[in-house]
């Protein structure tokens, strides 16, 4: 049983992962390659600018997912909260960052709102809002994106901490509910959260998502360079993309390191500030100044789909009308015609990847039921690719796939779309799993069930909200991949990721509104079906937990 | 030093009285119990007397230190401390910065402070505790740290919330000797919530019964 899970669990995960990563590494041992990227103009500049968005963003989005948690401390409405929040973390980070590129473009709907009337323009100012030179843009974009992120992270970690009770004891010792929480539930938080962290500086760092539309372009980031270089047909630059990759991945772990260390730092600065008893008690005005930040973050977030559903469906649209001069369903009918196959193929492997993700997650923990030790090792392994750089092994993995044979086949996409459910699959299903009262398990053995029939009857509806949720996030994650689908697929499977990826590179950002639309419509059905079948099913049973 | 009283103090879940109206007084030096049946609302009494009370449940009565109404002010404004039977020190802070927190900011010199730290530490007998994990202490070190905390916030009245009821018997008593003791010698107004028989014959003070409301 244990031997077959995890032999299970290397096929699907663990060999291409790590194969991946040492294909890379070897591949990076060529000093051809490393002069050419070395030699490339402005180089330097592309990598600073990757490590700064990526740790500038990090630290503003858990400041605010800090300050919105911490207003939300009432429990009461957090529940509100983390409702609202899962719309936004099921939006891919393509179809944020092309909406955020049309809201905040000179043409968009910000500038439209305050023009004429503010500004005196009646033509789109001369301005670089977005794919400016210093990344703003693209900072502001993996904010927007990676606040919901974070809030929802933080707002799990809450659930462990008895933060009702600290900030009572914080506060009738006579502190405000700022320095309450600061003091008494954040740094309790924080050490549950390391991992997300670096897995939203990973991806700050190296990200092509977001950098294609909103990301300054000479030089590129980094990791737009790595992707340019990739998809070249010069196989010099090939090789050249296995060695910048172990540069950025070095520089990732570099800025990792560093936060560990500013980590150590803030916790003695937050020990003095904690021992100094100095107590501000009326917090109020405070508190309401903080707000602003979660409402910036808000309004950019919808105005970000507002503008991608209004830009998709829009025929003219002159400046500085608010609104366009009509819309039209037009281009939305006309994505059958021309988006019919990419649409086509991104249900297809959305579908196969959600139920094999499924099956092979259930299977997984049914078998190392037993073996809690390997149900561990397991559960980190494959939370692996979520963590280490996209970039690291997907080019090695590519390379594996070529000599394979299944380079460009669905076969290769959907595998590689499993390495990426997997983690979220798990992280649901294990826990759920975990937490069922496994005397209902004994109850059904003692009544004379084998373990296949008590895992129909008793295991399985018990786990089927936990695997509902669990399907409409793989279905999201599948819909939302660019990079592996672009690799694994080697260009030829035709997705509405790589389609919205290629429209927005292109500057077509009308296109890339269409298909990012799509790309956002196609998560929230999932989760819509997810929750109307999780009530509909189980509404004659309270006592079934949520 | 003044007395806490609660006046015509009674709570309500919806539409459903928890307790028929209680009244109180509690000198200063004084602890008053007050016991009744589990569910009666004995916690709720003292969420309500320092302003946490948990939604859903609606209050009304007055709550005053001598003739200073504390009704409608945040906890953080009353300046009553407060013991639960989980002693909730901070487990990311030694000892020591636990009690720094909760000593009240006076114009006293960080190695003052630090002095004062260590010199309650030694009259609870913990002496040189101060650097340690709080998760390294028995559950009767602990919870005299965590009464270490509640004074040094200098609290006008103390809330006591079963604050015994996880301690092992034997350092229960000793516990209980002390944080008595020290309420005594500061001449603190102090109530108890207990159903413990012994914890309301150490307290010595008048007891205090909560009546469930009548059903209608």
């Amino acid at each position: 049983m244990k031997t077959l899970a995890l032999m299970i669990a290397a096929v699907v995960t663990g060999i291409p992962v790590l194969a991946g990563i040492l294909i890379t590494l070897v591949k990076a041992l060529d000093s051809g390659a490393w002069s050419i990227v070395l030699s490339t103009p402005g180089v330097w500049r592309a990598l600073e600018l990757s490590v700064a968005t990526g740790a500038v963003a990090t630290i503003i989005a858990l400041a605010i997912a800090h300050v919105t948690v911490a207003l939300a401390g009432p429990a009461h409405w957090s529940s509100q909260l983390r409702a609202a929040i899962v719309p936004l973390l099921a939006m891919p980070h393509l179809a944020t960052a092309i909406g955020l590129a049309l809201l905040l473009s000179p043409a968009g709907l910000i500038v439209r709102l305050l023009s004429p009337a503010v500004t005196g323009f009646q033509q789109p100012p001369d301005w670089m809002t977005i794919q400016d030179a210093r990344g703003l843009a693209l900072t502001v974009g993996l904010v927007v994106k990676e606040v919901p992120f974070l809030t929802f992270v933080l707002l799990g970690a809450l659930g462990q901490v008895p933060s009702e009770r600290l900030m009572l004891t914080c506060r009738a010792l006579g502190y405000g509910r700022l320095k309450s929480w600061l003091v008494a539930v954040a740094p309790l938080l924080q050490r549950q959260i390391r991992l997300p962290i670096a897995a939203v500086f990973a991806f700050g760092v190296t990200n092509v998502e977001m950098a294609i539309p909103l990301g300054p372009q000479t030089p590129p980031t980094f990791g737009i360079l790595l992707w340019q270089w990739f998809t070249a047909s010069r196989l010099e630059l090939q090789g050249a993309a296995y060695a910048g990759t172990v540069l950025l991945v070095g520089a990732t772990v570099s800025g990792l390191l560093a936060g560990w260390v500013a980590g150590r730092v803030g916790n003695a600065v937050l020990g003095r500030i904690t021992a100094s008893g100095r107590r501000i008690v009326r917090d109020g005005w405070l508190r309401n100044a903080a707000l602003a930040l979660p409402l910036i973050v808000a309004v950019l977030g919808l105005g970000a789909v507002a503008s991608l559903a209004a830009r998709a469906g829009s025929g003219m649209w002159r400046f500085p009308r608010v609104l366009p001069d009509h819309f039209s369903w037009v281009t939305y009918s006309n994505a059958g015609s021309f988006a019919g196959a990419p649409i086509g193929m991104t249900l297809l492997t959305a579908a196969v990847v959600t139920l094999v993700a499924i099956a092979i997650t259930l299977l997984l923990i049914e078998l190392l039921e037993y073996s809690p030790y390997w149900r561990r090792r397991v559960g980190i392994a494959v939370f692996v690719p979520l963590v280490v750089p996209q970039f690291g092994f997907l080019f090695g993995l590519t390379w594996l796939l070529t000599r394979l044979r299944l380079e460009g086949t669905l076969l290769a996409v959907i595998w590689s779309h499993v390495v990426f459910a997997l983690p979220y699959t798990w992280g649901i299903l294990a826990g759920a799993r975990a937490s069922l009262d496994s005397r209902y398990l004994l109850a059904a053995r003692t009544l004379g069930s084998g373990p296949m029939r008590a895992w129909w009857t008793v295991t399985a509806p018990l786990l089927l909200r936990s695997m509902l949720l669990a399907a409409a996030i793989a279905f999201t994650v599948s819909t939302a991949l660019y990079l592996p689908t672009l690799f694994a697929g080697a260009g030829r499977v035709i997705t509405i990721a790589t389609e919205a990826a290629s429209a927005a590179a292109s500057g077509n950002l009308r296109t890339a509104a269409v298909y990012g639309a799509l790309q956002a419509l196609l998560p929230l059905a999932a989760f819509a079906v997810a929750s109307v079948g999780g009530h509909v099913l189980f509404r004659r049973y309270r006592g079934v937990s949520r | 030093m003044t007395s806490l009283v609660l006046r015509n103090v009674s709570l309500r879940s919806g539409a459903r009285p928890l307790f028929a109206p209680l009244s109180a007084t509690v000198p200063a030096g004084v602890v008053v119990s007050v016991t009744g049946p589990s569910g009666a609302g004995k916690s709720s009494l003292l969420a309500y007397a320092c302003g946490a009370l948990p939604t859903g449940l609606i209050g009304c009565g007055d709550v005053l230190l001598g003739s200073e109404s504390l009704n409608g002010l945040p906890p953080e404004e009353r300046r009553l401390g407060l013991l639960f039977q989980d002693d909730l020190l901070f487990p990311h802070l030694s000892v020591a910065n636990n009690l720094a927190f909760g000593m009240r900011k006076a114009a006293a010199s960080p190695s003052a402070r630090r002095d004062r730290i260590a010199a309650a530490l030694e009259s609870v007998g913990l002496g040189g505790f101060g650097q340690r994990d709080p998760a390294t202490l028995s559950g009767g070190e602990r919870a005299r740290v965590a009464l270490l905390r509640v004074l040094l916030s200098e609290p006008r009245a103390v809330l006591l919330d079963e604050p015994f009821s996880r301690l092992d018997p034997a350092s229960r008593a000793q516990t209980r000797a002390i944080v008595f003791a020290e309420i005594r010698s500061r001449s603190l107004p102090a109530l108890l919530v207990t159903h413990d028989a012994e914890d309301v014959a150490a307290a010595g003070g008048p007891v205090v019964e909560i009546e469930p409301a009548e059903r209608r």
